[in-house]
């Protein structure tokens, strides 16, 4: 014979698997109300400083070249922030409709690291090297065109590595490779040609 | 009385057991398909005891190809030519309307089409005006005329077995107590219609040759220590007789202390014949590189334009050698430690794009090492190309010149690519993208040959300039 105490604890605990069970479902619903709604994701952080020039490398597909692209803009006087902001601004010209050298969506940098004046980390997050098309080309443009803005801003930079959501990543896309530091000399003399 | 066991541990043991039983199971069936663009396997579905094979897997890698699925109808479409076919029917039709027959019921699994294996060339012929020969006991399809025959020749003095191929191979070898095996897993070589042969020689007392599921065998029953040696740029295999260790013949007169030496020394084969260059068709296997178009992935472009780089080559009379000849995927570190074994004066690694037009052929963007080494120095692993960064350039400028040449667009720079950094000769990458804007202008036999012409002139141009500056 089942005691009556027995009796209650289980009927106890089956309430709150059953009230948990309902919590669960409408925090699940909760989240999916929120993801499905509009993405609002500020490319360009907003930045209190003077104005000065800011020279942004563009790539083109259509002729596979590299141009310095002189615009205004407010500058923060931290170079770390200042390197962020110039590839946050050059990230969102690949990301425009229409643009001569189109990103994956959801591509973004996370963060610039300077460990020393010369040399610097950019964290890029995984849309971007998960979604970026594949090709020595299309590949080294990106990261050429990065390096260089970079090199604009910070005048000492001598060289750049490439991390991807805080971890180390062989490649790009397959091609290019993203597992050693980059010589901004060498990638700027690499490319003279594509200039 | 026994312990009786709980239905839950009767439950894990059957599950196990059959488990197991899974797991010894014969290997996974697969057709071995030898196309001109690239050779690749096709799993085999067996149902009610009939081999199927899926349509998808099997023409993709060989052309263009759409598939609509109507409910139990899948209609395919392929370089142009169209099929209909129907759930559990083993009749199809084509676009010209011809009404043609499986051997058995079409199959549709999981929305994929299927049809028997013995009705594949009957399907390339019909819908792609392909003609191909299937060998349903090794489960080989030939398409195209891609299966080769050999000569055997037996030859003395001394005694060994030459074996001419029309194109390159690369068996393996397995040198038993009195038999030698070579195995040809990527090569479509046929019968040429003696299997069985005695020779009844002291060295060799037969040969036999018989296709196996995936590639063929060749079995030289020898009655003396042998050795293999390939030669010719894979040509030529050539199966000799170890010679005895006889006592040298002493010369009349007495030798110089030079001629003595060499007299003294035992007689050994012929070295194998070293490759100028080292062709590396990049991505393989899972890793498919960029994918060209719905049909086209870089992978079999890069490796088929390899092979016809290969032929222009050997045309050219280029001792030539490839990392990989079929779909299969090695590190960066093998193709590197391929190409530095390998004595090759030129490594090139080929790509292909969809962005650009042309060709891009780039160099290695190593940096220098340490102030104060030399370029006799010992490198690191990943700075090894350095001392070879003039000869990269040499050999970059060549290929310039011969595709500029030919009418291609060509752009050569640096890039940071592996496995550039660690290739101890000259080393290059090639990137092809299509002349027009249309991708699969990279499948085209056309454009794959203009430009295996262009690099091949350039590399014949190299000759001599590169053993010279190593």
């Amino acid at each position: 014979m089942i005691s009556r105490k027995l009796q209650y604890a289980v009927a106890a605990l089956v309430l709150a698997i059953l009230a948990m069970g309902f919590y669960l479902v409408h925090l699940k619903r909760k989240a999916e109300t929120i993801s499905a709604g509009p993405v609002t994701q500020a490319l360009t952080a907003p930045v209190i400083g003077p104005a000065a020039q800011m020279t942004l490398y563009l790539a083109s597909d259509e002729d596979n070249s590299l141009r310095p692209n002189t615009i205004s803009s407010a500058l923060p006087s931290d170079p770390g922030e200042r390197g962020r902001l110039a590839l946050h601004t050059l990230v969102a010209r690949y990301l425009q409709t229409g643009s001569p050298h189109p990103l994956g969506t959801g591509a973004d940098v996370h963060d610039v690291y300077l460990l020393d004046p010369a040399s610097a980390v950019v964290n890029l997050n995984a849309a971007f090297a998960n979604t970026h098309r594949s090709g020595i080309e299309v590949e080294q443009l990106t990261i050429f065109s990065m390096v260089l803005t970079l090199k604009a801003q910070l005048p000492q930079l001598t060289r750049v590595r490439f991390l991807v959501d805080g971890k180390s990543r062989d490649t790009l896309a397959g091609h290019i490779d993203l597992a050693g530091w980059l010589d901004v000399a060498m990638v700027a003399e690499a490319s003279k040609s594509l200039q | 009385m026994p312990k009786e066991h709980p239905i839950s541990v009767r439950v894990t043991l059957l599950l196990l057991l059959l488990l197991l039983a899974i797991g010894f199971a014969a290997e996974p069936r697969r057709v071995s398909v030898y196309a001109p663009q690239t050779n690749y396997q096709v799993d085999i579905l067996v149902r009610d005891g009939v081999d199927y094979v899926g349509i998808t897997d099997l023409l993709e890698p060989l052309g263009r190809l759409e598939s609509h699925l109507e409910g139990k109808k899948l209609i395919l479409v392929f370089n142009g030519g169209a099929a209909e076919f129907q759930e559990g029917k083993r009749q199809y039709r084509t676009r010209s309307n011809n009404k043609l027959e499986l051997v058995s019921n079409f199959l549709l699994v999981d929305g994929r089409g299927y049809i028997p294996a013995a009705s594949i060339t009957q399907l390339l012929s019909s819908i792609a005006g392909q003609s191909a020969e299937f060998h349903a006991g090794p489960r080989r399809l030939f398409i195209g005329s891609t299966q080769f025959h050999y000569s055997a020749e037996l030859r003395r003095a001394p005694s060994r077995l030459v074996l001419s191929f029309p194109t390159p191979v690369n068996p393996s070898s397995l040198i038993e107590r009195n038999r030698v095996r070579l195995l040809f897993h990527r090569e479509a070589v046929v019968s040429n219609g003696a299997d069985n042969v005695s020779y009844g020689d002291p060295f060799l007392a037969s040969t036999s040759f018989t296709e196996i599921p995936g590639g063929a065998e060749f079995i030289a029953n020898i009655l003396q220590p042998a050795t293999v040696s390939i030669s010719d740029g894979g040509h030529t295999v050539t199966i000799a007789a170890v010679p005895s260790p006889t006592p040298v013949p002493i010369a009349p007169a007495a030798p110089t202390a030079g001629q003595a030496a060499n007299q003294a020394r035992p007689t050994v084969p012929a070295p194998r014949s070293r490759p100028f260059v080292i062709l590396d068709a990049a991505h393989g296997g899972y890793e498919t590189g960029a994918v060209l178009s719905p049909t086209l992935l870089e992978k079999n472009v890069n490796l088929a334009l390899a092979r016809r780089l290969q032929k222009e080559l050997d045309a050219r009379g280029i001792p030539v050698v490839l990392t990989r000849v079929a779909d299969n995927l090695l590190t960066w570190d093998q193709r590197a430690v391929s190409a530095n074994t390998s004595h090759a004066s030129l490594y090139v690694a080929i790509h292909a794009s969809g962005s650009g037009h042309g060709v891009r052929v780039y160099t290695s963007m190593v940096g220098a090492p340490q102030a104060g080494q030399s370029k006799r120095s010992f490198m690191p692993w990943e700075l090894a190309q350095w001392p070879y960064l003039e000869q990269s350039g040499m050999a970059a400028a060549a290929l310039v010149v011969e595709c500029t040449a030919s009418g291609l667009p060509v752009r050569s720079s640096a890039a940071p690519l592996r496995p550039l950094n660690s290739i101890t000769v000259a080393a290059i990458a090639v990137e092809v993208a299509p002349q027009g804007n249309s991708p699969d202008e990279l499948g085209s036999a056309e454009y794959q040959q203009k430009i295996a012409a262009a690099l091949a002139s350039g590399i014949a141009s190299l000759r001599g300039k590169l053993e010279v500056a190593q």
